[in-house]
């Protein structure tokens, strides 16, 4: 992944990941180190269609805002995002999905983030360790 | 032996009696019968190895690793589908929910009318599939482990007077640990990987694993082996090279792969029907907020189900999430979707799966044999049927007392009672309006048949162009099945590799069935006592 989209990326993390309480806060390397797997694990088609899609976003964001997405306040970033998702033209729709599946799979992957939702993966492997089933 | 290629130091070349290509549902049982038969068996398998141990519950690296192209794979059209496969030992047995359902009659009744499959009887099958089935445990759902999210949706859909149960599948003292789709990390699931493929390398099968095939080796116009790569695990690139000669070739690389590769070494193709008749399960779902927490993703996550309109092509089965797979689930971002993940515990999942009346699709080569393009166009009815899966699941819902009800129809993403349900019903569904769409289970892409001009394979298996080259996945099957197809591809596996005990034996494929129904029967019979042995000695051992 070019430094451009990294950095991109990283903007474009708190934007999808509104903080929680109780949770722990987006982490935009975490989000970066697992979107570059997860896009060289990939087909071309959607990697390309990804990084398109940073452009399409922005450009889109100009167009109806006059501005670009990263300098929005963020009420006005979220409402915008939220727009696209719920947008009648599924192509315009799909911008944000395509883009959140990596941020969003990243975030919610990790071990500290899920453990407070009550998936306590450490816990599990550790069960699961000691119930090994044999054929 | 599994050979990894991190310990390979250069191009390998092998004889073998039979080269499989794939390790999933049909490769696996046909290595494990062939190797044992006293055959050498060889398997090329494009993933790699894992075991429970490398299974860690975490979804984002179970994609990346387990599942072909991480589940970015495709088919085209309108709605565009997401068909998540598997790429590793065990194929998509490994990362499947491990559902073990039979072919309903009415569709084997279609083989035998429409596609002239009369051999593959009643009889023979129940045969197959009773030895599929003790083979790898397979018993319905313990309802003490199968979770709170699938007993509240049943226990509602009873109440509500629709059918259901529990789902049979092949899992041995299953604990719900409801990341089926990651890899099992306690190997209670019998999926290829830790039951067909184990077994078959003990016969003394080899598994080349990050190894993927290219080229398929015709002779006269008969096969005799395969050419293909080893790829560096760690970036997908070609390493060395790989060669095996073999009188018997079996393709097994599942329903879109296994055509791809036909087209892209120009065979098999006289009867036009390569790569057409694509058939899928598209799958609905209808995730609910619930009161009371679900407890998520404990219990096991496919298995119940509602078969009340099973008739009508809507089968509901069961789902459940870990939190990052319901994150990129969501049909909204930002804020609402933090609030929503914040109450991730209360929310409860439920699918559906359609099988298709008035969809096509098809396959076509691609830039690659690795990269085929697949198009699938969704009928009107079977869009209907989509959303009255949803409008059922959401009525279960809210019966079962769920606040609101979330759907992946735009216009309709979250119901708050039964004036929104009704106001879905009521509305005439675009293609283009079902968010997120996935579908499970690609069939039909060879289709088997009894005769070669509107077929790829035989009833056999062997593909009616080419000699000695057999084909044993999903594609085969001629119809959508309604069911998850694992234990038909299974049972259909054994009774290719008895062809192919046929087939290397006595030089032709033995048409006489009812002789090879009692070979096939003994050899049953001699398996089961085997079995019996053993659970004996180890009830001694343990006395």
């Amino acid at each position: 992944m070019r430094d451009y989209f990294i950095r991109r990326l990283r903007r474009l993390t708190p934007i999808f990941i509104e903080p929680v309480d109780g949770l722990p806060p987006a982490d935009p390397d975490d989000v970066v180190e697992f979107s570059r797997e997860f896009l060289q694990a990939g087909t071309p088609a959607f990697r390309i269609i990804f990084y398109a899609m940073m452009f399409v976003l922005q450009a889109l964001c100009f167009a109806t805002r006059g501005k670009s997405l990263f300098s929005l306040p963020p009420d006005e970033a979220d409402e915008f995002i939220q727009s696209l998702y719920s947008h009648r033209i599924s192509a315009l729709s799909a911008i944000p999905t395509i883009l959140g599946t990596p941020i969003y799979m990243a975030h919610y992957n990790r071990d500290d983030m899920q453990a407070p939702l009550g998936f306590d993966i450490l816990a599990l492997r550790e069960d699961a360790a000691k119930r090994g089933v044999e054929r | 032996m599994i050979i990894k290629p991190e310990g390979l130091t250069g191009n390998i070349r092998r004889e073998a009696d039979l080269v499989i290509i794939g390790s999933g549902a049909g490769g696996g049982p046909i290595a494990k019968e062939m190797a044992e038969a006293g055959y050498s068996v060889v398997v090329l398998e494009e993933g790699g190895y894992f075991t429970r141990e490398d299974f860690d519950f975490r979804p984002g690296q179970a994609l990346t690793r387990l599942y072909r192209d991480a589940s970015q794979g495709v088919v085209l059209g309108l709605p565009v589908i997401v068909v998540p496969q598997g790429k590793t030992v065990g194929g998509t047995t490994t990362i499947n929910s491990g559902t073990c359902l039979r072919v309903p009659r009415h569709v084997l009744k279609r083989w035998h009318l429409e596609c002239g499959l009369r051999d593959i009887t009643e009889d023979e099958m129940n045969l197959l599939y009773s030895a599929v089935e003790e083979y790898l445990f397979v018993k319905r759902a313990d309802p003490e482990v199968v979770g709170k999210n699938n007993l509240t949706f049943l226990r509602a859909a009873e109440k509500l007077g629709y059918s259901g149960g529990f789902l049979p599948r092949n899992a041995k003292d299953c604990e719900g640990y409801g990341v089926c789709a990651y890899g099992c990390p306690s190997g209670a699931k019998q999926s290829v990987n830790v039951s067909y493929i184990p077994d078959a390398v003990k016969a003394g099968a080899d598994v080349y694993t990050h190894c993927r095939a290219e080229h398929i080796v015709v002779r006269s116009g008969r096969a005799t082996g395969v050419r293909g790569h080893f790829l560096d695990p760690r970036n997908g690139r070609k390493t060395y090279r790989m060669e095996v000669e073999a009188p018997v070739v079996v393709l097994a690389g599942g329903a879109i792969q296994t055509p791809s590769l036909l087209m892209h070494n120009r065979i098999c193709l006289s009867s036009g029907r390569v790569g057409k008749n694509l058939s899928i399960h598209p799958c609905g779902a209808a995730m609910a907020l619930m009161d009371e927490p679900l407890d998520n993703p404990k219990g096991i996550p496919q298995s119940t189900y509602v078969d009340e309109f099973a008739a009508d092509g809507i089968m509901l089965e069961g789902v459940n999430l870990p939190p990052a797979v319901t994150a990129i689930t969501l049909p909204w971002g930002g804020r609402r979707h933090a609030e929503t993940m914040s109450r991730y515990p209360y929310l409860g999942y439920f699918g559906s799966m359609i099988s298709e009346h008035d969809s096509s699709g098809k396959v076509v080569a691609g830039p690659s044999a690795r990269q085929p393009l697949t198009f699938y166009n969704m009928g009107r009815g079977d869009l209907e049927r989509v959303k009255r899966s949803v409008l059922l699941m959401a009525e279960i819902w809210f019966a079962a007392g769920a606040r609101r009800v979330y759907t992946p129809i735009d216009g309709f993403k979250e119901l708050s009672g039964a004036r929104d349900v009704s106001r879905l019903a009521r509305t005439h569904l675009k293609r283009a309006s079902v968010y997120g769409l996935t579908a499970y289970h690609p069939m039909g892409t060879c289709s088997m048949g009894a005769d070669p001009y509107h077929s790829v394979v035989k009833s056999s298996g062997e593909t009616w162009e080419v000699e000695n080259l057999f084909i044993c996945d999903a594609s085969v099957l001629p119809t959508s099945l309604g069911v998850n197809p694992q234990l038909t591809i299974m049972s259909l596996a054994l009774r290719t590799a008895g062809f192919i005990d046929d087939r290397l034996n006595e030089g032709s494929i033995e048409k006489q069935s009812a002789s090879r129904m009692d070979r096939l029967r003994s050899r049953l019979r001699r398996e089961k006592e085997t079995r019996a042995q053993r659970a004996d000695n180890l009830e001694v051992g343990l006395l």
